[in-house]
């Protein structure tokens, strides 16, 4: 009786078939946005063209009149800020959350302190941060910092607490000290989920670059972005989102795949 | 591994095990005045899931719970010294391997010589020359560069034990270490247990609420009653082993079989659930 093509949730859908049908989409939104912005029904300068932006893009990778590239220089400074925060978040965000995944102590110490910024909104805090850190270089790398950081730090605490307790139990039987216990039988296990923390912690850093470059940056995408909206060239701004979108993407899949590769073991728990 | 095994003894003094109630209001008995003395030899600690068997096995030397005084009441003692924490000479064997999956069959068999504790009593090539003594004695040797991702639940196990045995350790505590394997590997870990006992004899205490395992397995067979534990009996086992098919099935094992469900029936009044396996 059951047709084959009924719907299932649980039916494993092709490789092919997803390409297919995610590609689907992206052209049938970029066919939408042509026929609107081409059809003048919205203005180029709330709405630019695909072709536009592709212009725009085009010139902002190499300005061949000054014999420079706007969009390389910017996304260094961009890259260059998210990789300082992201060093300072793997560095400091990760030991805090394994003490706090390791003592139900230090946790309930430090949990009201940590948790409830993960639904604040860390943008508002951008003014005393100014207020405190000056309107330089730091402010933006701390920016970027405090905004993943509350994100990474309760994620690579439950990654610890995750992990069943007995391997903790057996270590503990076998002679392991509480500190060995933790180092060589509950932390290897959670590793996959705190490399999790640390790809969500990337990605909000990038979602968070233009705020961060808001305030009196030279260079950086997001001030790129800023200063083409000034100048209402909104086929610029535009071009900006998709080079941050991409960067995003990328550094994504990137961190997905290296994930992939140094624990290939962690969805056969 | 032909050492013979130094003699070694537990003896329970009126152990009485309480937790406190979830709703806070009183204490829930988990164990009641048990007492008894283990020798050498496979020792069977028989009784319905839930009865508190755990909880005893984990007193005779292995990790006992956090945040809960264990025993309530009464004394351990090993070799005739206290015990009170986990205990160098016991490790236990648990149904989840805690296997890291990580790490290769032999890594995880080295596992104990990562930690200081070991690192300081066995020096680096006799820690090698057991993994692969042990290795070999479980049947694992083909799959040292495995992952445990890659075998099945019977190696996993097999894994788990080696870790144990490759610290040579005078108590082995074996909690329903076979419970989760399907029949056949049930068998085969069961034969390998005795093997690797005859080998090298020690203090095996075997927790199962399978009465068919304690009676191929057991040279003494502890009964415990349901929830709060007491003895419920108590008897020795001379059939040698490994015990045949034909044994299982002659007078002398029916009878057993049916003396253990009448006294859990009688200690627990028909509230206990046992397993017989075919």
């Amino acid at each position: 009786m059951a047709e084959p093509t009924t719907w299932n949730p649980y039916a494993p859908l092709s490789a092919q078939t997803t390409r297919m049908l995610g590609i689907g989409a992206v052209v049938a939104v970029l066919v939408l946005w042509a026929i609107i912005s081409g059809s003048g029904l919205v203005g180029p300068n709330k709405l630019p063209a695909p072709w536009q932006v592709a212009k725009a893009f085009a010139y902002l990778a190499w300005d061949g009149e000054n014999q420079r590239s706007l969009l390389f220089t910017a996304t260094v400074w961009s890259l260059g800020r998210v990789l300082a925060a992201g060093v300072l978040v793997v560095a400091i965000g990760i030991p805090i959350g394994v003490i706090m995944g390791a003592s139900p102590k230090v946790n309930a110490a430090l949990s009201p302190l940590v948790d409830p910024f993960r639904s604040a909104p860390v943008v508002a805090l951008l003014p005393i941060m100014v207020m405190w850190f000056g309107i330089g270089e730091w402010m933006k790398v701390l920016f970027l910092f405090i905004g993943a950081v509350v994100y990474l730090i309760p994620m690579v605490r439950d990654a610890v607490r995750a992990v069943p307790q007995a391997y903790w139990i057996s270590a503990r039987d076998l002679g392991a000290t509480p500190f060995e216990a933790v180092r060589h039988a509950v932390l290897p296990l959670a590793m996959p989920r705190i490399a999790d923390a640390v790809i969500v912690g990337v990605s909000v850093m990038w979602t968070y670059i233009t705020v961060a470059e808001y305030v009196n940056a030279r260079e950086g995408l997001g001030q790129l972005i800023q200063n083409a909206r000034r100048f209402s060239a909104m086929d610029q701004v535009f071009a900006g989102i998709i080079v941050i979108i991409a960067f995003a993407l990328l550094s994504y899949q990137l961190m997905r795949y290296l994930k992939a590769k140094m624990y290939p073991w962690e969805t056969k728990l | 591994m032909s050492t013979p095994a130094s003699p070694v003894s537990i003896e329970l003094k009126d152990i009485v095990q309480e937790y406190p109630n979830k709703d806070g209001t009183g204490v829930l008995r988990v164990v009641d005045g048990i007492s008894m003395t283990l020798q050498p030899g496979i020792n069977m600690l028989l009784g319905p899931s839930g009865c508190g068997k755990s909880t005893i096995l984990h007193m005779m030397g292995g990790v006992r719970p956090i945040g809960v005084q264990t025993p309530t009441s009464g004394t351990v003692l090993i070799d005739g010294q206290p015990c009170v924490e986990a205990h160098d000479d016991a490790i236990m064997v648990f149904q989840r391997y805690a296997n890291r999956p990580d790490l290769t069959v032999e890594e995880n068999v080295a596992f104990p010589f990562r930690l200081s504790h070991w690192r300081a009593r066995i020096n680096e090539s006799e820690a090698r020359r057991r993994v692969d003594e042990t290795l070999a004695a479980v049947g694992l040797t083909g799959h040292r560069k495995h992952l445990p991702s890659q075998l099945s639940g019977g190696q996993n196990q097999r894994v788990a034990l080696a870790r144990a045995l490759v610290l040579r350790p005078r108590i082995l505590l074996m909690d329903e270490p076979f419970g989760a394997l399907d029949a056949q590997t049930r068998g085969e870990m069961q034969q390998l247990l005795v093997q690797i006992y005859e080998q090298n004899p020690c203090l095996v205490v075997f927790v199962t609420h399978d009465v068919t395992e304690a009676l191929t397995l057991g040279d003494r067979v502890i009964v415990l009653s349901t929830q709060p534990a007491k003895i419920a009996d108590d008897f020795a086992i001379l059939e040698p082993r490994p015990r045949s098919a034909t044994w299982q099935r002659s007078t002398e094992a029916v009878r057993m079989e049916e003396r253990i469900l009448a006294q859990l029936h009688a200690a627990s009044a028909g509230r206990a659930s046992l397993r017989v396996s075919v």
